[in-house]
């Protein structure tokens, strides 16, 4: 395994002397160099630094295993330059005499010829390094010096094989994606043109309906002329008759209301006590050394909590609870109105009816009506729990009434097509990415297994988590925009460059124990089908997806970014 | 903007006081002081700082209770008996066998047990089935050598009465006056004591003694509040045998600074513990605990423990090394004396008093006479062991977290820093990886393929280390649990039964590594046939080994708990840790029959002796510059403790670092001879490659640095692994006669090789305060700039991208100039020397080199050269002893060349020498290899570089200049 010294030596001396590595693409370059840079190698005498041409060595000097120039141009075949780089802490012996220059590589890598494969660079510091890189360097060549007795042979016939096959898959995947692309602008432009569509006709309704609302409104102007005049005459009782009539119903209304809250909020109360029996319970029993922020937080939270509750404990509660008892309790002579009396009452100004009404109150009422009524029916309304009030009386006369009703139903529906036709524009608005490919994909879901949790993600919608092990779905992110990531990606030279790439953003998700909502970033690259390659959590629940889509592939527009009508427009 | 000013500064102020108020009620940041003891919540340690305290107060009317009984003094063969005895009352005497070890390397050991428990006349309470000696064993785990008895120490014959002399040590310099009443020792070197014990009378053995229980109304006169039962955080110690605390006072005359019993977040030089300005109100703890966000600069236990300190003043470094396992305090008081009372203050100076007490076990002192600290690191070592040689990717870069969540995320990881091309050579898992917490299985969900992720890593010669507690999970499903249970093997409660409690799979039993039947179990876990997912280049990570119990008494296990040899926790706690990490080494060296490799195991928790089978790290630090600027005294404690092999988390682990902090971490962490990145589960992501621009550069230019000083830092391991020396050292081990530098704590040297950091661990900062002990000229070490002047402090540039960094002239420094994935892949490339010039033109320096896995460097597979620059000739000589690997080593390293010499500081008559001529051991002729003289502007050292000089490392070889 091992070669002997002297056999190193011969090897060193071999790639010392004889820097020109026999190639059979006629002229020949010194070992590692391609074919972009052969000219600046064909001076046998002198070789000028290719960044530095001012720089003159020997070429003997070429690839001897030693770095001279500040550019590395001289060693295109071993790793003798490999530090000429940003990210290494070069000292001024490293640039000799230059150290107003900044070290920079001006090749990017050994260039491996890969015969029977595609030629690449790889980088200087994987040249001997006693590893045969094969995914990029096939054939071995990288590993020349054989240090510490490495063979890498030649695989590149094997291996070219097995990758042209794949790309010739590749390249039937990527025709197939993009005619699937083509098949969804085509999908994606129909279902815009039908959108548009729909808002033409709904513009059209709306007018039509803003048409029949008016005349309604007129309408009912008219009989409410015509019948208030009959109102008068043919009242049969007194105001105060009818106003004690609909005070009884609304008071009972009332009393209904406030029975069925205050069965809600001693619901509600007991709920809290048994959480607040649990979260005690849980901090007394919280180990502390579980070395666990979240736990912690939770208790001191707590704490703040239970010495907040402490000092506002209300001490009127028992009194406030015996004025609900009363209120609660069917009106009689005794307590409450007594309904009968105002409902047969006579005569009488209108203006008094208040007070008198008040005198025959409990004063506990009164006391309560004044001091409560009004936040507390607030507090209902606001609530859902009592609809306000309505301003109009109910006794109408039926064809004021009918009428009324013939207003609201067109009203109702005039709401109803203006809130679709809203819709529908805000969704013509809304970014679909180019060509509204993505209206295609609305709602398509896809799911990938990995690790513990199978992930999901409807494309413009949500991401979502199914833990395997059991237990509840957790939303990743709810949709937000269409958007790109720059992605760091090696380009065939082996160099780091920028990587604009589409992505869909999904956020406010459901929050973390001890961390924030929970937000995905799905990032798609160009593949034949609706795929999740990989799923990561890049920091506390921060994901990002990988996923193939044809959407994200590029091409198939039609002129103008738009989708095409028709398949065969493509 | 004027008239606005008053009112912005109210703004401001109000800011200031949210502010303020928002620190004083900021949660999360400090530690739980109620977890654990102050001492005077610890019995014993209240009861010996007031037997302290009433010695002081008695002052000169204080008599020390104990005797030596001169008609029982025998000396023989190096070792002195007798009885020491222990007045209780006038008819109350215990007897304590005492035994004055001296040893062959100039050490002396002072033994004190006690008869009666020695011989069991005693009762336990409670039905214990506890031991009733005292323990005796810690010396089984601790020490590994040394204790040959010296043959040449002598009884001398002129001791007056009352007193006893012997003469030891190298040339018999070293001298043990005995004094028999009150018991003391002091002992002298050239004439001079330089250590004495019991000076002050805090002798104090607490004797066995029956618990009396008085008729009811009558008081003892003796507060006994602390004798029997003790309650902490509701826990109750039943304390079986009583109190039985050992302490002694051990003074250090003329000595100023006393250094080592790590572990805690404090300053290197240790401060006094007795209250005042600047000082500690509470005695240094050593009872290893996992202290939840611990708090800094503080005398607060932490995770390992190692009683060895040394007391330095210039010309001289002496120490002790309390050789006891249970809870151990030790007390500081420094008194300035005046030799001659006219001269007011001329020529005072400075003493350290030390008070040591344990609270059971023998009491067991090991003496050092130093005279340097050099000395006192190589006859530690002789006792305790030397730290193992590290396999070579060990002091690579660690890339760390909790957690890499799936195998496919660890494999990602490392595309990535292949990506970056950012070197690293090991990758972590955390707790995450296994099956619902149960060591020795992976979660079949997240880690399906392990062999995969592994060979992945194996491609680029890199590994993986997985974590492995000491607490099993208790299930059914757990077979690992079922044999623990079926064979016994676990550590027991105090009746016996088996000990279960909680860590991080809720309710789990500890393997009991006292045992040896439990550590034969252990081994046999990491087979590769048991441990099923692991290949050779899988390593081990021992965590909350203290043992860390969530719901024991301060963390840990209750003091009366049993284990193997009925010995109680009490007796054993700070040695348990290093027990696990023992059986664990036991099991990496062999895990396929004939398959040896060098073990890595990073532990928590440590005792005296932890050097020779891991590395340790500081635990859970924080992502704050306070903490990062603790680090560095952290490191250097523990490398004069003996335990070299140390580091702290890399970027904190709690917590999120700014990424200006995240940078200056790993600028300070490549200081680190253990070098990991590591960060909790709840913080982002940050691994280099993430951070950005300039911050991910600067990061892979600072791990670039690390991985070029490699042969540095490799022969400074060897060195610590032959004779114990700090791999980074502090001011005071380099220069012993400058004062000024012994409590500089926040700078360090880099082995022998001259290179001299202070890190930054400011927020900010852009330069940085080197101090200068000697004359010498420093060379900064990327430009050359030349700084010199002894005793005063120097700006050095440091920019964020800077690592201010000098290099002492004197030096050749060993490199290896070629970025690569990961160490394993430099094994063949060539070496870079500097050559640092001091002010006679000369140099030294070493390169340590063997193939960085196996044990053939033990019988001889290794290259160990001196370089040696002077009168302008640079020779390599030979300084390995051969053995049957040599030859076969060197043959497969004879490729392995030098590529380049750097001269620094070359003298100007080499500006138009175009050559040098090379002579290699074995070569017919000599050769010429060309050398260029490059000037530099003033301030900065010309430099010359020797180009391809053609010499095999492994060598002899000359050049001429």
């Amino acid at each position: 395994m091992i070669l002997p010294h002297s056999q190193l030596l011969l090897l060193s001396l071999a790639a010392g002397s004889t820097v020109l590595a026999a190639s059979n693409d006629g002229a020949a370059r010194p070992r590692g160099v391609g074919p972009e840079f052969a000219k600046f190698y064909k001076d046998t005498t002198t070789f000028s630094c290719i960044s530095n041409p001012a720089i003159k060595i020997p070429f003997s000097a070429v690839n001897d295993d030693f770095c001279d120039c500040p550019d590395g141009s001289d060693e295109p075949g071993t790793s003798a330059c490999s530090y000429i780089s940003s990210q290494s802490a070069l000292t001024v012996a490293e640039r000799p005499g230059h150290d107003e220059i900044e070290l920079k590589a001006s090749l990017p890598g050994f260039y491996c010829k890969n015969k029977g494969h595609k030629p690449a660079y790889i980088p200087f510091q994987r040249v001997n390094d006693g590893v045969c890189d094969y995914s990029i360097c096939c054939d071995g060549s990288d590993e020349w010096a054989h240090v510490g007795g490495t063979k890498c042979e030649d695989r590149c016939k094997e291996i070219g094989k097995a990758w042209r096959k794949q790309d010739e898959q590749r390249q039937k995947s990527l025709t197939a994606a993009l005619r699937k692309k083509k098949e969804l602008l085509v999908d994606a432009g129909r279902q815009q043109k039908e959108v548009e569509d729909h808002i033409e006709r709904l513009e059209m309704e709306l007018k039509g309906e803003e048409l029949k609302v008016s005349q309604l409104e007129q309408d009912l102007e008219e009989i409410q002329k015509q019948e208030s005049r009959k109102v008068v005459k043919s009242k049969k009782k007194g105001k105060v008759n009818v106003l004690a009539q609909l005070a009884k119903e609304r008071v009972e209304e009332l009393r209904n209301a406030l029975i069925d809250v205050r069965k809600e909020r001693d619901e509600t109360r007991s709920r809290v006590k048994e959480l607040e029996e649990i979260l005690a319970k849980f901090k007394v029993e919280y180990n502390p050394n579980f070395n666990d922020e979240g736990v912690k937080r939770a208790v001191r939270s707590w704490e703040e909590y239970a010495a907040r509750e402490d000092t506002e404990n209300q001490d009127g509660n028992a009194a406030f609870d015996r004025d609900l008892d009363e209120i609660s309790k069917a009106d009689s002579g005794a307590t409450g109105i007594d309904w009968d009396k105002w409902e047969n009452e006579e005569g009488g100004h209108e203006s008094d009816i208040i007070y008198q009404l008040a005198a025959y109150l409990p004063p506990s009422i009164v006391a309560f009506l004044e001091d409560k009524f009004i936040s507390a029916k607030t507090f209902l309304e606001k609530n859902g729990i009592l609809a306000e009030a309505e301003g109009e009386a109910s006794s109408e006369p039926k064809a004021v009434a009918e009428a009324r009703d013939r207003l609201k139903a067109a009203q109702g529906d005039l709401k109803k097509i203006q809130k679709t036709l809203d819709e529908h524009r805000s969704d013509l608005e809304t970014d679909y990415g180019t060509a509204s490919i993505f209206r295609a994909l609305k709602d398509v879901c896809i799911s990938k297994d990995s690790g513990e949790y199978e992930y999901e993600h409807c494309f413009l919608d949500k991401t979502r988590q199914k833990p395997k092990k059991g237990g509840s779905t957790a939303l990743m992110g709810k949709f937000v925009r269409i958007s790109t990531v720059s992605a760091d990606e090696l380009n065939e030279a082996g160099e780091l460059v920028q990587v604009e790439k589409l992505a869909l953003e999904y956020a406010n998700g459901q929050s973390c124990w001890n961390g924030p909502a929970r937000s995905t970033t799905v990032i798609l690259e160009c593949g034949e089908e609706n795929e999740i390659l990989k799923v990561m959590e890049d920091e506390k629940c921060v994901y990002s997806m990988l996923a193939t889509s044809p959407a994200a592939c590029v091409g198939g527009e039609a002129e103008g970014n738009v989708a095409p009508r028709q398949k065969d427009e493509l | 903007m004027a008239r606005s000013r008053p009112a912005s500064s109210r703004w401001t102020l109000l800011l200031a006081f949210v502010v303020l108020v928002a620190c004083l009620v900021a949660p999360g940041v400090s530690v739980k002081h109620e977890n654990f003891k102050k001492c005077s919540q610890s019995g014993f340690c209240k009861r010996n700082r007031a037997f302290a305290d009433e010695a002081t107060t008695q002052a000169s009317s204080w008599s020390s209770p104990y005797e030596l009984d001169a008609s029982t003094i025998r000396f023989e063969n190096g070792q002195l008996e007798g009885v020491v005895i222990k007045t209780v009352s006038s008819n109350e005497k215990v007897r304590l066998p005492l035994t004055i070890s001296f040893l062959e390397s100039g050490v002396a050991r002072v033994v004190v047990d006690e008869e009666k428990r020695t011989k069991g006349e005693i009762e336990l309470r409670h039905d214990s089935q506890a031991r009733k000696q005292r323990y005796n064993e810690a010396g089984q785990w601790a020490l590994v050598g040394g204790l040959d008895l010296s043959q040449s120490a002598l009884l001398s014959s002129e001791a007056e009465p009352g007193f006893t002399k012997i003469t030891y040590g190298p040339d018999n310099k070293f001298q043990a006056i005995i004094h028999h009443a009150p018991f003391n020792v002091e002992f002298q070197r050239d004439g001079e004591t330089h250590v004495q014990l019991n000076k002050k009378g805090y002798l104090n053995v607490e004797h066995w003694r029956p618990k009396v229980d008085l008729p009811e109304g009558e008081e003892s006169v003796e507060d006994q509040s602390t004798w029997w039962e003790e309650t902490f955080g509701g826990n109750t110690d039943s304390k079986p045998k009583g109190p039985e605390s050992v302490g002694l006072d051990i003074s250090f005359p003329g000595y100023s600074h006393v250094f080592g019993i790590p572990e805690h977040a404090d300053s290197l030089s240790l401060k006094e513990t007795r209250g005042g300005s600047g000082n500690h109100e509470e005695p240094y703890r050593m009872y290893n605990s996992d202290v939840f966000e611990y708090e800094l600069n503080s005398p607060m236990t932490l995770y390992g423990a190692i009683p060895f300190m040394q007391a330095h003043r210039k010309d001289s470094t002496v120490g002790v090394f309390w050789l006891n396992a249970a809870e151990t305090w030790v007390d500081i008081v420094k008194t300035k004396s005046s030799s001659n009372p006219l001269s007011l203050g001329v020529g005072s100076k400075t003493s350290t008093q030390t008070h040591w007490f344990s609270e059971a076990g023998q009491l067991d002192i090991f003496v050092f006479l130093g005279p340097t600290p050099r000395e006192m690191s190589k006859t530690y070592g002789e006792l305790t062991g030397y730290t193992q040689l590290p396999q070579q990717f060990a002091i690579a870069y660690h890339q760390c977290r909790w957690n890499y969540v799936t195998d496919e995320d660890v494999k990602e990881v490392d595309r990535k820093f292949d990506k970056y091309q950012i070197p690293y050579d090991v990758i972590w898992l955390d707790i995450e990886y296994t099956d619902g917490k149960k060591y020795f299985s992976w979660d079949p969900l997240t880690f399906p393929d392990p062999k995969g992720m592994e060979e992945q890593l194996d491609e680029s010669e890199r590994k993986l280390v997985v974590i492995i507690d000491p607490h099993i999970k208790n299930t059914n499903d757990n077979p690992v649990d079922q044999e623990l249970q079926s064979k016994e093997l676990g550590v027991k409660k105090k009746d016996n039964t088996l000990y279960e409690g909680w860590c991080w799979p809720g309710s789990s039993h500890w393997v009991d590594c006292f045992n040896p039947a439990a550590i034969k179990w252990w081994v046999n876990l990491f087979k590769y046939d048991n441990f099923k997912g692991t290949l050779p280049n899988v390593f081990i990570w021992n965590d909350m080994n203290e043992p860390s119990v969530f719901n024991g008494p301060e963390t840990t296990m209750p003091k009366d708990n049993m284990h193997y040899g009925n010995w109680e926790h009490r007796d054993v706690h700070n040695v348990n840790g290093l027990t696990l990490v023992n059986a664990t080494f036991n099991a990496l060296v062999e895990r396929k029959k004939g398959e040896l490799q060098r073990p890595f195991i990073l532990t928590r928790s440590f005792f005296a002796g932890a050097q020779r089978v891991s590395a340790m790290w500081t635990g859970d630090n924080q992502a704050t510059w306070e903490h990062l600027a603790i680090s560095l005294p952290m490191v250097l404690t523990n490398g004069v403790a003996g335990f070299p092999f140390a580091g702290a988390d890399v970027g904190g682990f709690f917590n999120n670092p700014s990424k200006e902090l995240l940078t200056r971490w790993y600028q300070t962490g490549i200081w680190y001879p253990f070098l990991r990145a590591h960060a909790h589960i709840d913080t982002r992501r940050r691994e280099p490659y993430l951070v950005g621009d300039p911050y991910m550069g600067i990061i892979s230019q600072a791990l670039r640095l690390r991985y070029q000083l490699l042969p540095a830092w490799y022969t400074a391991f060897h060195e610590a692994s032959v004779n114990g020396m700090p791999i980074v050292r502090p001011q005071y081990y380099v220069h012993p006669n400058d004062e000024n530098g012994f409590a500089i704590d926040d700078q360090l040297y880099l082995g022998s090789t001259g290179l001299l950091t202070k890190p930054v661990v400011q927020e900010g900062a852009t330069s940085v305060e080197i101090y200068l002990a000697d004359d010498e000229k420093y060379y900064d070490y990327f430009d050359y700039t030349i700084y010199q002047g002894a005793g005063k402090k120097h700006t050095v540039p440091a920019p964020l991208e800077k690592v201010p960094v000098l290099m002492q002239g004197g030096h050749i420094i060993p490199r290896r100039d070629r970025p690569r994935r990961s160490s394993g892949l430099m094994k063949w490339d060539p070496y870079t020397l500097v050559i640092v010039l001091d002010k006679n033109g000369e140099a030294d320096g070493s390169l340590y080199v063997d193939d960085g896995e196996t044990f053939d460097f033990e019988r001889g597979g290794y290259i160990f050269r001196r370089f040696r620059f002077g009168e302008n000739t640079l020779t390599s000589e030979d300084i390995g002893t051969t053995g049957p690997k040599t030859a076969g080593y060197l043959k497969t390293m004879a490729g392995v060349h030098v590529e380049k010499i750097v001269v620094v500081n070359a003298p100007s008559t080499w500006h138009d020498r175009t050559s040098v001529t090379v002579m290699e051991d074995g070569a017919k002729s000599a050769t010429t290899a060309s050398l260029q003289y490059f000037a530099q502007p003033a301030g900065k050292a010309a430099y010359a570089i020797v180009k391809n000089p053609d010499v095999a490392i492994g060598k002899a070889w000359k050049i001429d200049f």
